[in-house]
């Protein structure tokens, strides 16, 4: 299911993992995440869009960081 | 010294891909499609591979073979990046690296080997790494050349390591029938076969008449194959293409004219968009058609100068398209620019008649650099069809076969 909204992410960002997504909120409530099951990046033009296909243990969501206006969203999520 | 060249061969790489990034998939058989309405399967899960599904098979055929198969619609930009990540893995062993396709890769490790412990520490870490990055798997086959090395890694697959020594290469090929010989595929094994040529061994020995006399002067290089020799150098550096083109297989056949021509306006543009950017202009235009039955024809029309402009690729594609009488409904439609040079190898015009056109074309190249494809481009592109979302296996990580990739 697309879902395409703005969300608040607690993201660490360093090495092994470069930026790994911890747990994010969307509509008043706080996700944890389990596993970060994959990631990819894509260029929107000059902008790089990180990917993070993410599960909480149930659903798998895909979240991306736009690192030009540092904005996390939530694209998909597939229960 | 005898070359040490490995090839590492990501193992069922779009499907594995997809069971990774979704845990509800591990362990099942799965098969990537396209998202186009007439896809096929493009690759499948090694659990597929147990009911027989087959890449290149149609939905039909797959779930009547596996009715449980999940049918995954495929992720380009992932495989895209993935494949780009890998080739930064590759460049930490050795610089002599060739992106053969999107899943496979060769490297010379000749002269890099002995800095990390030799060529089977070179396959292992390379596996670990691709493994903790991705949580996908590869198999590394090595061997004195790429044609022994594609065969160790089919040996070795999945997830395994296998390195041919030149002293192995004999008795491993004498009795491995040619067809599982990288390059070899089953019209050339029949024709040997009815040379009573089954095995490699008996390929190696056949004299070399009697193969040139069947294949002409591939003859010889198929002698050579048989005794496990491979001329065939890494090709480290992208050579200069020799055209730039793209088609497409149309959501449904279809005979409308001006449908097609807004199909033409959006392929000329793709194709022209990319040899501006990689700097080439090209003098020949091919226009390619398949009918509903398959049958596929191409025409070609010759341009005054060398052009990379859009509006001159697609005005004289449609004058092709114009000038053919169309039998049947079209399937797929392409077009390609060929006789290409170096834009800035163009003489000049000495009227400059086209300044304005360029500055125009330039203007909006950059504007879609900087802010995504399509982001300024024709009012009638907006008539085409989406683009079929299947990567193509010539895609590589950069130069000129460095296609857009969008899901």
């Amino acid at each position: 299911m697309r879902v395409g909204e703005d969300i608040t992410v607690l993201a660490s960002f360093g090495m092994p993992y470069r930026i790994k997504p911890l747990s994010f909120t969307w509509s008043g409530r706080t996700i944890e995440i389990k596993e970060v099951t994959y990631t990819w990046k894509t260029k929107e033009g000059q902008r790089d869009v990180h990917h993070f296909s993410v599960t909480d243990g149930n659903t798998l969501y895909e979240l991306t960081f736009d690192a030009a206006s540092l904005l996390w969203q939530i694209e998909s999520l597939e229960a | 010294m005898s070359s040490i060249i490995m090839c590492i061969d990501m193992d069922a790489f779009f499907a594995s891909v997809e069971q990774q990034a979704n845990p509800k998939l591990r362990g099942k058989p799965i098969a990537v499609i396209g998202s186009g309405s007439r896809t096929v399967i493009t690759t499948r899960s090694y659990e597929a591979r147990t009911y027989g599904v087959k890449t290149g098979m149609n939905i039909y055929e797959a779930k009547k073979l596996c009715p449980n198969l999940i049918l995954v619609v495929g992720d380009n930009e992932k495989y895209a990046h993935t494949c780009n990540e890998l080739s930064v893995i590759y460049n930490k062993y050795t610089p002599d690296i060739e992106i053969y396709s999107i899943d496979e890769a060769f490297l010379d490790i000749t002269t890099t080997q002995h800095l990390f412990g030799g060529p089977e520490a070179i396959g292992f870490a390379i596996k670990k790494e691709v493994k903790d990055q991705f949580g996908i798997n590869c198999t590394v086959g090595i061997a004195p050349n790429i044609l022994m090395a594609k065969l160790a890694s089919d040996i070795a697959k999945p997830d395994g390591l296998r390195w041919i020594k030149p002293e192995d290469t004999e008795p491993l090929l004498k009795d491995l029938p040619v067809k599982d010989l990288w390059g070899i595929g089953s019209a050339t094994a029949e024709k040997l076969e009815l040379l009573g040529i089954r095995t490699c061994a008996e390929l190696g020995k056949a004299p070399a008449s009697i193969l040139r006399n069947k294949f002409g002067i591939v003859g010889e290089t198929l002698k050579r194959m048989g005794q496990g020799f491979c001329d065939r150098p890494l090709i480290v550096k992208e050579e200069d293409p020799k055209s730039i083109g793209h088609s497409m297989t149309l959501p449904k056949d279809i005979s409308d004219r001006e449908a097609l021509k807004a199909e033409l306006l959006k392929l000329s543009s793709m194709v022209c968009s990319r040899a501006r950017k990689h700097g080439f202009v090209g003098k020949k235009i091919t226009l390619t058609v398949r009918y509903s039955d398959f049958e596929t024809f191409t025409k070609q029309a010759t341009l005054q100068v060398h052009s990379n402009c859009t509006h001159e690729i697609y005005h004289n594609a449609s004058d092709i398209l114009d000038s053919i009488r169309l039998i049947d409904k079209v399937r797929l439609i392409g077009v390609s620019l060929s006789d290409l040079m170096l834009e800035n190898e163009v003489q000049l015009d000495l009227f400059n008649g086209d300044a304005k056109r360029k500055s125009m074309l330039k203007a909006v190249d950059s504007l879609n650099d900087k802010f995504g494809d399509s982001t300024v481009t024709w009012a009638s592109y907006l008539k085409a069809t989406e683009s079929p979302s299947v990567i193509s296996p010539a895609w590589k990580p950069s130069g000129v076969r460095n296609t857009n990739i969008k899901n």
